[in-house]
């Protein structure tokens, strides 16, 4: 019975320790992050703040200097700057953004050169289109990591190099905060803790030098609420489902449902041209909102009533007065029927500083509470210690 | 966000138990693996067996550091037989002078302070053997400078103080960078400079454990990583202090002192941040600095700095990060066009200046030697081993490395039994000018001593009783050439016992002695040789003597007369035996990047008791 996974596992262990046998003479493991990191930037944008990194990696993908990295929100300034692999340090420009892919196209700027014409830096770069063809690596198949986690590295510093087996070839299910993450088709998963600070828009690549996906931001499973390491694969793609307005056969405006692809190679392709439009869709990427500090009751219903469970010490809640068993019933005069409605309704109405109206039921009365929203905290919350182990 | 790895026990639980079953599961497939007929390829197996040849090998020498009593703290490893071992400073702060050191034999051995690298985060400790003289297991130093990103690594250590029989935990891991640069945490201190960034997993308690390569070879030291989110556990990235950094501070970590690293005595920046290639410029030089006075300036660019070219503030921070106060270095500087080269002594790190580069004053962070509680009476024979003092990490240490060095140095001669005047007769050449020359040292009583040389011109100083410093230094351009040979012969003579200012070893550091032929050296760093140094103090005048650190001649020493200026440097050659004692016959006098004097001698009389 347990001899199979014995054997899988063993297979696994050999292929992986092929590598530095091998490599006794040839160390290919240096040769391949030498060759690589060739083909990467470092990117440095917007941020700096709560948590917030204003560094990042990015994947050099045309030898005119288009970089694919991941849509953060490092990219929301006109000041990006690369630094590339022999210390240049260049300004970059955002082509194009696709948040269904968390994937950015961003092209590198060379002084006196307009955006359009060719910069002729002729660099080494990863032919995406190529390498999307590729059949997937597997789960137990090595991989290399190079990212710029934690910045480590700066100007001609090589990034820093990781190594680590596939654990699964998965569909994503994560969260960013309290936000469902955008991407929600197929992952790598790794075994090596590859998705750190600035480490997104790293590369994942197999032990030939092939790119594979790219590092993924910093999420948390939503499943088991662990930090995952991940990459979102070049040849991957998401079904995206729109509404758009049609004339019936009558002439009549209605509303239509339609399935979009999305796929890596097409936004790359496109996205490089300058000539990527991302797809309309509902205005599901709202803002975070504002922070109340309300911690309510377990939300295991589709529509359980906003009970207040705890306040946040400390919290705009508890400067404003709630306390447990209040029922938020109006907020700024909608009526609030269920968490989930108030938690949509925050995300659409609410930004930090701003002052809503809220009526709770107490007792048998109604009472009308002044909340100043804040920002959410940026202090991460204390690790969560790992669940005890059955022991066999 | 970066921190070091000393254990914080009470929150780790929890993760002890999550590494639990991965042993176990690991331990479940080798032994699945048995069972099973597999072909397994011929390389496999040879990275496998070589694997764990490297880890049964060095595992013996890997300590569990702890407090008295024997609750972990970190780890450490053995780098002598006699049981010296390496681990953090940040290790042993908690413990104190005297810990304990469990091994991988299951035996707690007493252990005690040697010497401290605040910045660096290093300390050296000593194991005493349970029985006397036995022989401990250790490791042998590698060379860090060759290890590569992507390299195979093992670290080992006592993470979560999980084995209660010091049994070292092993991980498996890559190298994830090299000459990383990782800011000092808080007050200047624990500065990781030119070090290793590794995958391979450490932990709190890994910390002063030991990085190997396959060879089982010590590259490094483990000793913090970068956590953020995740929690203080391996997040991916760890940092090991470089083996070849820690040995350019070994033979001050042998001598227990408590030992600085350097600044140059110049701010050095960035040419502009935004610049699409980054150079390196001087843009202060500090007032009184050797760096002032080798003639660095501001604007100059900085093309080389101890033998790696630098361009980059991390660069430099990493290079300039790896040395100890007062050694000197090659420094390349580019001035219009013009390369220049010199040898510029490296001033200290931890603020002792009354000002710095900046023009303000800032607040000199003055860390106290591990005070600990006072050393409890578990061994007393540990107890004996330690001496504070101020500056040392332990005193004890001191006086025993400056003993080995100078009872070594007796095998070329005893000059104890010569205290009586020195004649030397000879020829000198001073600049252009060449003729006979002669020098006597006679120490006299008391203060009675008397230095007559004679060069072009008669020159005469009695050197304990003369207070003026224009004299002192005479004759002119030479820094204080007749005061140097009175410190000779009195440290030659009377050794321990005539210097009441200071007389102790000073680590090790390199000396420059030019070609004896005269030729132009090729580069300064080719000059290099590597020695110990015995550092004096006798009335305001300090000397620093230089014993090669292969025979344990003395090739020469540094006289520094008045503080601010530059040392006269005496260079020996030409070793012959008088009266069966080796004495130099060639002496090179330098002073400020010149040659003032060559002195060679054809006969010395010494007088005898």
């Amino acid at each position: 019975m347990i001899t199979r996974p014995g054997f899988a596992l063993l297979a696994a262990v050999c292929v992986a320790i092929s590598t530095p046998v091998i490599a006794a003479a040839a160390d290919p493991f240096n040769e391949l992050a030498e060759k690589t990191n060739r083909k990467m930037v470092k990117l440095f944008g917007a941020g700096g703040f709560s948590r917030l990194n204003n560094y990042g990696t990015g994947i050099i993908i045309s030898p005119d200097g288009h970089v694919l990295t991941v849509a953060s929100q490092l990219l929301d300034t006109s000041e990006l700057v690369v630094h590339l692999y022999d210390g240049q340090r260049l300004r970059a420009q955002v082509l194009a953004i696709e948040p269904e892919l968390d994937a950015a196209i961003v092209k590198i700027r060379v002084d006196g050169k307009k955006i359009e014409e060719p910069t002729g830096l002729d660099l080494e770069y990863f032919d995406v289109n190529e390498l999307a063809k590729r059949p997937h690596a597997e789960p137990g198949d090595w991989v290399l990591a190079l990212t710029n986690t934690f910045e480590i590295a700066l100007r001609d510093e090589p990034l820093s190099l990781q190594r680590g087996v596939v654990m699964a070839y998965t569909k994503l299910a994560g969260r960013r905060g309290v936000f469902d993450f955008p991407y929600t088709g197929d992952v790598y998963v790794v075994d090596a803790i590859t998705n750190n600070p600035g480490a997104a828009g790293g590369a994942l690549i197999d032990r030939k030098g092939n790119l594979l996906g790219v590092i993924g931001r910093e999420i948390k499973n939503s499943l088991s609420d662990t930090w995952m390491n991940y990459a979102i694969p070049l040849s991957s793609k998401v079904d995206l489902k729109i509404k758009e307005t049609v004339k019936d056969k009558n002439g009549k405006d209605i509303e239509e449902e339609k399935t979009v692809t999305i796929t890596m190679p097409d936004f790359v392709t496109k996205g490089m041209k300058g000539e990527y439009r991302a797809v309309k869709r509902d205005n599901r990427t709202t803002g975070i909102g504002g922070y109340h500090g309300i911690i309510f009751v377990p939300n295991v219903l589709e529509r359980t009533p906003a009970y207040v469970e705890d306040v946040v010490p400390d919290s705009p809640a508890a400067k404003a007065g709630f306390r447990p068993d209040d029922l938020v019933s109006f907020v700024d005069g909608d009526p609030i029927a269920s968490i989930n409605t108030l938690i949509d309704w925050m995300k659409k109405n609410t930004r930090p500083g701003q002052v809503i109206r809220v009526e709770v039921r107490r007792g048998e009365a109604l009472q009308t509470l002044e909340l100043t929203l804040g920002s959410y905290p940026s202090q991460p919350t204390a690790p969560e210690p790992a669940p005890m182990p059955k022991t066999p | 966000m970066i921190h070091t790895l000393a254990s914080a026990f009470s929150r780790l639980r929890f993760v002890v138990m999550a590494a639990i079953p991965l042993a176990l599961f690991s331990g479940l497939a080798i032994r699945e693996s048995m069972a099973v007929p597999v072909e397994i390829e011929k390389p496999v197996l040879d990275a496998q067996s070589q694997r764990i040849a490297a880890i049964k090998k060095v595992h013996p020498a890997v300590v569990a550091v702890c407090m008295q009593g024997g609750q972990g703290v970190g780890s450490g490893v053995i780098i002598s037989p006699e049981g010296y071992a390496l681990t953090n400073f940040h290790v042993v702060q908690p413990t104190g002078p005297l810990m304990q050191a469990g091994l991988a034999d299951g035996v707690l051995y007493d252990a005690v302070v040697v010497g401290l690298d605040k910045v660096g985060d290093v300390a050296l400790i000593k194991l005493l053997p349970k029985e006397k003289g036995k022989p401990f297991p250790f490791v042998k130093l590698g060379d860090s400078d060759k290890v590569r990103i992507g390299d195979w690594s093992l670290a080992m250590g006592n993470p979560f103080s999980l084995a209660m029989d010091f049994t070292p935990t092993v991980t498996y891991g890559v190298i994830s960078g090299t000459n990383r640069y990782q800011p000092p945490e808080g007050k200047g201190l624990l500065e990781y400079t030119d070090c290793i960034q590794i995958e391979t997993s450490i932990n709190p308690g890994n910390s002063g454990g030991p990085l190997f390569n396959m060879n089982g070879e010590l590259i490094g030291i483990n000793g913090r990583g970068s956590f953020e989110k995740r929690g203080r556990v391996n997040s991916g990235v760890g940092y090991a202090i470089s083996i070849n950094q820690i040995k350019n501070f070994l033979g001050h970590l042998y001598a227990g002192i408590d030992t600085d690293h350097a600044t140059l005595g110049a701010a050095v920046g960035t040419a502009s941040e935004d610049a699409p290639l980054s150079q390196m410029v001087v843009r202060q030089v500090l007032e009184g600095s050797d760096a002032e006075r080798r003639g660095i300036q501001e604007g100059d660019q900085l093309l080389n700095f101890a033998g790696r070219s630098v361009s980059s503030t991390n660069q430099y921070k990493n290079v300039l990060g790896i040395f100890p106060k007062e050694w000197r270095v090659p420094v390349t500087v580019r001035r219009n066009n013009d390369r220049y080269e010199t040898l510029v002594r490296l001033m200290g790190n931890i603020a002792t200046e009354k000002e710095s580069p900046t023009g303000q004053p800032q607040p000199a962070p003055r860390p106290v030697a591990p005070k600990g509680p006072a050393p409890k009476a578990g061994n007393p024979e540990a107890a004996k081993l330690y001496i504070p003092k101020k500056g040392y990490g332990n005193w004890y240490f001191n006086q025993l490395e400056r003993d080995k060095v100078l009872t070594a140095a007796k095998a070329h001669g005893d000059f104890t039994t010569a205290p009586g005047s020195w004649v030397a007769q000879g020829k000198y050449e001073v600049g252009e000018r060449k003729g006979d020359m002669r020098f006597e040292i006679t120490e006299g009583k008391d203060a009675d001593a008397i230095i007559n040389l004679k060069l072009n011109i008669d020159h005469k100083l009695a050197p304990l009783k003369e207070t003026d410093a224009r004299l002192q230094i005479e004759p002119i351009g030479s820094g204080g050439l007749m005061m140097a040979l009175y410190h000779w012969h009195r440290f030659l003579t009377k050794g321990a016992s005539g210097f009441e200012g200071n007389f102790s070893h000073g680590g090790n550091e390199p000396f420059y002695p030019y070609p004896a032929d005269g030729s132009t050296p090729k580069s300064l760093a080719s000059l290099r040789q590597d020695c110990s140094v015995i550092r004096t103090k006798h009335g305001s005048t300090e000397c620093k003597w230089y014993y090669s650190m292969q025979d344990h001649k003395l090739l020469g020493f540094e006289t520094q007369v008045t503080k601010d200026d530059d040392p006269c440097e005496v260079y020996f050659s030409d070793y012959k035996a008088v009266d069966g004692k080796q004495l130099p016959h060639r002496i090179e006098v330098r002073f400020k990047d010149k040659r003032y004097a060559l002195l060679t001698i054809d006969k010395y009389t010494l007088g005898q008791k």
